[in-house]
């Protein structure tokens, strides 16, 4: 046994020093990206500093034009949104940059399915993994989903899981990348009848699913929620809360009560809902997909928006 | 508790550990009580049930071995084959079966008395009752003597390593392996490491990658194209190999690091040329078990022709059925159940093809190794599926193939599913048929052994998937 242990303590010291050699190699890659959705979250984590800030997913990064917004109040604007990420992202972040510099402005977009039952919404904190060093404070969000996610970190591969073709990806071909405007992402694209047609299935068959099962809410997200709106107001900061345009009309539902009761117990925080508003339900020509409003689309939401706030006339 | 889990890693190293410095004598209760919190990790009460069985069991086989009166000795086999069995209908088929009479009493403008009970399922119930069953059977034939020491039975039906998803073991095979001592030897320990390296690349890197674009078209089947219908079968039929071959790995590696062995589960079962070579490369334990304790009592292959294809059609039925209460799975084993008639059927016609063709036989041999693969692929569309309506949605959506495939979510994604492919491929092709080439995981020289070893660790961990969830074959 003697042999093998000897020979087992040699073999883990020879993985440690691959392990730190690989994982120096993938950390360089990774934050040598200048463009794309990764070299976006490492400016939102490591630089953002703007005056306004729009935290959201991807619905966030595609639908607020930080140029529109910066130009009305003239103010810097940076769209810290994440595709696929939900509330537990947004409170990681804000921790972070609110540690930096709090802005005048915070814009939350939010949805009401970001409130059921979802593990996968604490798995995709990984994407924060190669931030945990540098901001040891976003370890606590990681370990939301796995409390062994410190332990797991003393791998220099592991918070880069996933992540080898996307960056190298994005730094082979970054000169075909588009440059974001500020974090926001529009879509140039209107959608065909092909895809208005796939898109008309796809809700069809969400609503059947709905109707058999009402998603179960996550009190959890609820308390993230609660957590994020506090900090802004602490930081006397202007806040809006705000669901962007969908394509169909919500309807109501426990999830979205729950949501506006929390908001109605900071009065400073101002509630703004576009799910319902028939300038977007059910205009395929404003949408890219069953989601995302296109480049049009977004920016009519944003002037209309800043029409709401009473910063553009009716 | 799930292998690829971090609270597995430190279980492991903790057990075997123990299993080591403790003297052989104890060492049964050390793994009988690491099975026991192995097993109510997932939910504790259900241990009841296997203590259950174990106890019907091992006082069936004590007294079948002490009682000489033919009848009687049938009448213990009968109870605890009833015992098994009844548990395992009650838990699994329960709800099933009163869903399918109240339909059959709405017919005639009634109601089922029988209540539907909301019951979880045991984890892993089929595999251990199985091997429970095959326990009293050996002793009823006189292949196995009855043991007598109550814990060593106990941890024969609850061995952590294969008590959720196999290997099903049979006695002659581990019940005298838990008798004896098992010294630390260097060669078991690096060899079961080893397997358990490449069940883990399988599970992390393969199945659980490939579950991602896979779950993505099939919980959303209507809407997607044959295209991505069919990309996505071909991806289920790789990823339920990995995942369930993976588990083997993982289980037949961990016994061996502690000195015992399990029986080899899968070899590679899509190099097959047949359906019926399929199944002797695909999960072994169980079509074994079935050609045992099913297929050769009713008359195996010597008797006539109907009785022969009508004993595989039920071989295959009651498989189907094994591995769940819904009518896909029956479907699934019907099907293969006609695969296997018709192959044995047209075999006269297919054998020495090359020769009738004037073609290499390697030409032959690939077609007939496609041919194969598109086989079972259709047939686990019903095994993925739902229900049979999602089942039958997938076949019709099949008919749009040639269009844009969907690629998932994360173009990346589909790529880390190619990539994952590609390896397995090559990895797999490699031990079918250049055993003898490549040994890297063996190779004399130490650089290239270890730097292959490193290169699989760095490989899970730049690749795999660390939140893939459970092994598909938990749910059976």
């Amino acid at each position: 046994m003697s042999q093998f242990l000897k020979r087992f303590l040699l073999f883990i010291l020879v993985l440690i020093v691959t392990d730190q050699i690989i994982g120096f190699c993938l950390r360089q890659l990774y934050f040598s990206q200048h463009k794309g959705q990764f070299a976006q979250t490492t400016y939102a984590i490591d630089s953002a500093n703007q005056d306004i800030l729009i935290f959201g997913s991807s619905r966030a990064v595609r639908h607020y034009s930080t140029s529109i917004l910066s130009n009305t109040y003239g103010k810097s604007c940076y769209n810290v949104g994440r595709d696929g990420q939900q509330i537990p992202y947004y409170v990681a972040v804000q921790d972070v940059i609110f540690g930096r510099k709090k802005p005048s402005m915070v814009i939350l977009d939010i949805n009401t399915w970001e409130f059921s039952i979802n593990p996968s919404r604490y798995e995709k904190l990984s994407i924060l993994l190669p931030y945990c060093h540098k901001h040891p404070e976003l370890v606590k969000y990681v370990e939301l989903d796995n409390p062994f996610e410190r332990y797991k970190l003393l791998s220099a591969i592991y918070p880069y899981n996933s992540s080898l073709f996307i960056a190298a990806n994005n730094k082979i071909f970054e000169n075909k990348i588009p440059s974001d405007d500020k974090g926001y992402d529009p879509i140039i694209r209107k959608m065909n009848q092909a895809g208005i047609t796939y898109t008309k299935k796809i809700i069809a068959q969400a609503k059947i699913d709905n109707e058999k099962k009402q998603p179960k809410i996550d009190s959890l997200s609820y308390s993230l929620y609660r957590q994020f709106l506090q900090k802004c107001v602490d930081a006397h900061i202007a806040t809006y809360v705000v669901i962007s345009p969908t394509i169909v009309p919500e309807t109501p539902n426990e999830r979205k009560d729950k949501l506006l009761s929390i908001t109605k117990e900071f009065p400073a925080v101002t509630f703004l809902d576009f799910s319902s508003s028939p300038n977007y339900n059910d205009h395929f020509e404003k949408f890219a997909d069953i989601f995302h409003l296109n480049k049009e689309g977004s920016e009519e939401f944003t002037k209309e928006l800043l029409v709401k706030i009473g910063k553009l006339p009716q | 508790m799930i292998f690829n889990s971090v609270v597995f890693a430190i279980f492991y190293i903790v057990v075997t550990a123990l299993y080591f410095i403790l003297n052989h004598k104890y060492r049964w209760m050390l793994l009988l009580a690491a099975s026991c919190y192995f097993y109510m990790a997932f939910v504790p009460v259900y241990i009841l049930i296997l203590g259950f069985t174990i106890v019907i069991d091992y006082y069936a086989g004590i007294y079948l071995e002490k009682t000489l009166d033919a009848k009687k000795r049938k009448q213990l086999l009968l109870c605890s084959l009833a015992a098994n069995i009844g548990v395992l209908v009650f838990f699994k088929y329960y709800n099933f079966l009163n869903t399918n009479l109240s339909i059959l009493f709405n017919n005639f403008n009634a109601q089922t008395p029988l209540p539907f009970l909301t019951i979880l399922l045991p984890i892993g119930l089929s595999f251990h009752t199985f091997q429970a069953m095959s326990y009293t059977i050996e002793v009823y034939r006189g292949n196995q003597k009855a043991e007598k020491h109550f814990g060593i039975y106990s941890l024969y039906v609850m061995f952590y390593p294969q008590l959720v998803a196999g290997p099903i073991e049979r006695p002659q095979n581990i019940l005298h392996q838990m008798h004896e001592n098992h010294p630390f030897d260097y060669g078991n320990m690096v060899d079961g490491l080893k397997q358990m390296l490449w069940g883990f690349f399988k599970k992390l890197v393969v199945a659980d990658r490939l579950s991602i674009y896979v779950s993505s078209i099939f919980d959303h089947a209507e809407v997607h194209n044959g295209s991505s219908i069919a990309i996505a079968c071909l991806f289920f039929s790789v990823q339920i190999y990995c995942d369930f071959s993976g588990y083997s790995d993982i289980a037949i590696g961990s016994a061996k690091t502690m000195g015992f062995d399990l029986m080899t589960n899968f070899r590679r079962p899509y190099f097959a040329k047949s359906i019926n070579e399929f199944w002797s490369r695909w999960h072994i334990s169980l079509s074994t078990w079935f050609r045992d304790y099913l297929y050769i009592p009713m008359g195996g292959n010597r008797v006539s022709k109907f009785k022969l294809y009508r004993n595989i059609f039920i071989v295959f039925l009651v498989s189907g059925i094994w591995h769940g209460a819904n009518y896909t799975f029956i479907v699934w084993g019907a099907l293969h159940a006609v695969f296997n008639i018709i192959g044995v059927m047209v075999t006269p016609i297919t054998k020495d093809m090359h020769l009738k063709l004037h073609v290499n036989k390697k030409i032959t041999d690939i077609v007939r190794q496609l041919f194969i693969i598109v086989l079972v692929t259709f047939a686990w569309i019903f095994f993925r599926a739902t229900s049979m309506e999602n089942a039958f949605t997938i076949i019709k959506n099949l008919k749009t193939i040639g269009e844009h495939p969907f690629l998932g979510e994360s173009i990346s994604n589909f790529g880390h599913c190619v990539l994952a492919i590609v390896l397995l491929f090559l990895i797999e092709y490699k031990k079918e048929y250049l055993s003898e080439k490549f040994n890297f995981f063996q190779h004399p020289n130490i650089f290239i052994r270890w730097g292959s070893i490193i290169s699989m660790i760095a490989a899970i961990l730049i690749f795999g998937v660390f939140n893939g969830g459970q092994f598909i074959y938990f749910q059976f």
